[in-house]
């Protein structure tokens, strides 16, 4: 698909230090242009967050429509609308794009959900990804990780490692600040999406993943959403209780009554019986702070 | 490791009677239900409202932690039956 359709940027209103995010990540895109270069070929594991849609966007303006395949991993922990966000930034930009099926669900190790669920998951993704891009032609596998993540806990990167995928944002520094601001210079629609993990990182370890749960969890937020929230928001699975997470600046508004009987009508109405407001609201890695695996 | 991973019923269960207490004793009714670390509130109709004043939100997250309690949760309750039915526009 041609280049003329994709998105025009927003007009701007540049939040102070904004100049400062942008000339250091421009700086940090140069490197990653040599990153690239110096690989000729580049398969990316390509999700439609806003991490791997700014990577194969910049590796197509690198290296070329031939030289970057952007490979989707698709399964029941994959929510739908992320899908077409991939696909539509790919079509804008003319990113050649590969789709997979993945198959961690009838992996007993995954589905168990264990603390390095992430693991399992990445293993099978990778094991996949990287023979289908050597076939074609593709050495280099490179996933969306960025500086931000190397810090945190992430299990899957372990399996990136072992499976030789490198991670050319962290590599160069590349920070989600930054990220932003590049994708918003290149008109990506990704620019100001929330952060999206997979569906799974909504149940709690121990909790097993079906495919069942996966899909009332993506209804109640797809739900959520259709109400007007906007950023960072989660439903939390506990059993009979959809706990929601909304960003914490919208929570005086949604606890009041009028607010609150629609919220809740919304995610029961996706199969949740009981439904609980979080009243801190939004976190990161809510769930591992629940279990211990990190402090709040 | 949450506290909640070793801790017995018993002793979950005073945690959570402890932090309805507390919170009783600032305006807010309710029973609390635990789930390990987290604690889901229970309230009347028209009590949850009072916790959209961020203030009162955070003393109780602030007593919720004082009883090992990392995650604290109002729970939505569906309106009465015979209640007027028809929702609210948003």
């Amino acid at each position: 698909m041609s280049r003329s359709s994709r998105a025009e940027p927003t007009e701007r209103i540049e939040p102070a230090g904004f100049a400062d995010v942008e000339q250091r990540a421009a700086e940090k895109e140069k490197a990653l242009g040599e990153w690239l270069r110096a690989r000729g070929r580049v398969a990316i594991g390509f999700s439609g967050g806003v991490d791997s849609a700014y990577l194969a966007v910049a590796a197509r303006r690198t290296l070329g429509a031939d030289n970057v395949l952007a490979i989707i991993g698709r399964s029941a922990s994959y929510p739908a609308e992320q899908w077409a966000t991939a696909r539509r930034v790919a079509d804008s930009f003319d990113v050649q794009v590969l789709e997979l099926d993945t198959d961690e669900m009838n992996d007993p190790r995954y589905a168990a959900n264990p603390a390095n669920r992430c693991y399992f998951c990445k293993t099978e993704l990778w094991s996949k990804l990287v023979p289908a891009a050597a076939e074609r032609g593709f050495l280099t596998v490179a996933d969306g990780t960025n500086a931000d993540d190397v810090g945190g806990y992430r299990p899957g990167m372990q399996a990136a490692r072992e499976q030789a995928v490198a991670s050319p944002l962290a590599e160069v520094g590349f920070t989600k600040e930054e990220i932003r601001a590049r994708s918003r210079a290149l008109g990506l629609p990704t620019w100001q999406q929330p952060a999206s993990p997979c569906l799974s990182s909504r149940l709690p370890y121990g909790t097993s993943v079906t495919p069942e749960r996966l899909r009332r969890i993506e209804l109640a937020e797809r739900a959520v959403r259709e109400l007007g929230v906007t950023g960072d928001m989660r439903v939390r699975y506990h059993d009979d209780v959809a706990r929601v997470e909304l960003p914490a600046a919208e929570l005086t508004k949604w606890l009041g009554p009028d607010r609150a009987e629609l919220l809740r009508a919304a995610v029961a109405a996706a199969g949740f019986p009981r439904v609980a407001l979080d009243l801190r609201g939004f976190r990161s890695g809510s769930l591992n702070v629940l279990h211990g695996v990190t402090t709040a | 490791m949450s506290i909640f991973t070793s801790m017995g019923q018993a002793e979950s269960r005073r945690r959570a009677d402890q932090l309805a207490a507390s919170l009783a004793g600032m305006g807010v009714p309710c029973k609390v239900e635990p789930r390990a670390a987290l604690a889901v509130l229970m309230v009347e109709s028209g009590v949850a409202q009072r916790l959209a004043d961020g203030e009162l939100r955070r003393a109780a997250l602030a007593l919720a932690r004082e009883q090992g309690f990392t995650h604290l949760a109002v729970e939505l309750a569906p309106p009465a039956a015979g209640a007027d039915a028809a929702l609210p526009r948003p």
